[in-house]
């Protein structure tokens, strides 16, 4: 009987050590989601990404050497920048400058070259248009902003399209004499841009009929020319264009070109962003300037090829300017006291 | 065409005199960035070398480049 009893015993103590064993969960079982097996989270209080994100929009440590940038361990910001600066940046510029081309080459072939009018008693005379003051500051400021663009644009699409097709050594070279040139030609060209300002914005102040010159379509859409005095109000939308739009480019480029000087790396990618921006909207519309003033407009491209331009033109474009240079030439001319050619019409 | 060349010329001429200007006021970071208490290694001493290929003594590599 003892004997039986304690066989129960045994078999009672054996089935609990297996029911304990089988439901209660092992070790490896606990610690397999990461899970400290007495139930706490040594890490639960320690200092995460998340929590020094709540504190400052970076995170930084501490460096010896003088250059505290360097300290800069995370910047969430950058990532964005990359993204504007890689992905968005590309397409924006792409769709800028060749959707003006674009519009540009339809515009030519709906309505053509603007033709010079009917020849009249003044065609073949010539007025002065622009001294050679105004045509220097004119091409410098041009040839300028013709290396800035490239260049410029070699920062966006260089690595994409031209070193596919002449070699990481040759791109190379190239971009590093093109980021040269962009940096030194900039000083000319904000020169240039501060000589037009001063020499033509007496001209350029927005006035009524400008307004009625847009109204009339300017002469590009339609038959006629509406009046006008030394610029109309495209030649004025330009010449802001250009002083806004070059004053930005100024300010924004010499921020990128002295470093953390005003600002601090935030200050610096959004610098690049406003630069880039404005850049590409500036070249699209300095390529319809090109546009109106070379193959669009016949006779336009004299005012700066020599400076002077036919009288009939003139007379047709910009009817109150000669008025007034004709009104000025009647009590004396306005071109130092070099003799005047039958042809010519001293107008400054 | 002689008002022109005369504005390529001049934007040229800026062009180099800002490029000294700047030069001029520049500095390498191992200068701009060595204190007394911070040394910055100048590039021919470092691990790189000047010319970023490993060779930190600079003057073996030009023999070997020459």
């Amino acid at each position: 009987m003892a004997r039986v009893s304690g066989l129960v015993r045994t078999g009672i103590v054996a089935l609990s050590l297996w029911a304990a064993g089988a439901l209660a969960p092992s070790s490896a079982q606990m610690t397999k989601d990461g899970l400290n097996p007495t139930g706490a989270n040594p890490t639960a209080n320690s200092v995460n990404e998340e929590f020094l994100f709540k504190q400052e929009p970076k995170i930084g440590g501490r460096v010896s050497i003088p250059d505290q940038k360097s300290a800069n361990l995370i910047q969430p910001q950058g990532r964005e920048y990359r993204a504007f600066r890689e992905d968005y940046l590309p397409w924006i510029g792409g769709i800028a400058v060749l959707g003006i081309l674009g519009l540009l080459a339809t515009f030519f072939l709906l309505r053509g070259r603007i033709p010079l009018d009917d020849p009249g008693p003044d065609t073949g005379k010539k007025i002065l248009r622009f001294n050679s003051f105004e045509r220097f500051a004119h091409w410098m400021t041009a040839t300028c902003f013709i290396i800035l663009s490239l260049s410029g644009l070699n920062y966006i699409f260089g690595k994409r399209l031209l070193m596919p097709l002449i070699g990481p050594e040759a791109f190379g070279a190239l971009a590093q004499w093109a980021k040269y040139a962009h940096l030194y030609l900039a000083w000319p060209f904000m020169l240039g841009i501060a000589i037009m300002l001063v020499v033509w914005v007496r001209d350029n102040i927005p006035e009524k009929l400008d307004w009625e010159w847009i109204k009339a379509g300017g002469g590009l859409v339609g038959r006629g020319h509406p009046h006008a005095r030394r610029f109309n109000a495209g030649q004025k939308v330009v010449f802001w264009m250009v002083v806004g739009f070059g004053a930005a480019m100024s300010v924004t480029g010499l921020v990128m070109m002295f470093p953390f000087s005003v600002t601090d790396i935030n200050g610096m990618q959004v610098t690049q962003v406003i630069h880039s921006l404005i850049g590409v909207v500036f070249i699209a519309g300095i390529l319809a300037h090109i546009y109106i003033g070379s193959i669009g407009m016949e006779g336009a491209y004299d005012a700066m090829g020599s400076g002077k331009v036919d009288l009939g033109w003139a007379k047709s474009h910009h009817d109150l300017w000669v008025e007034e240079q004709q009104a000025k030439t009647a009590s004396g001319p306005q071109v130092g006291k070099r003799p005047v050619s039958p042809h010519q019409v001293p107008a400054e | 065409m002689k008002v022109f060349l005369v504005s390529v010329i001049a934007a040229v001429a800026l062009a180099v005199a800002a490029s000294f200007l700047l030069n001029e006021n520049q500095k390498f970071a191992y200068e701009a960035y060595a204190t007394s208490g911070a040394r910055v290694s100048h590039p021919g001493s470092n691990l790189v070398g000047p010319q970023w290929s490993g060779n930190a003594g600079g003057a073996e590599h030009k023999s070997h480049g020459s």
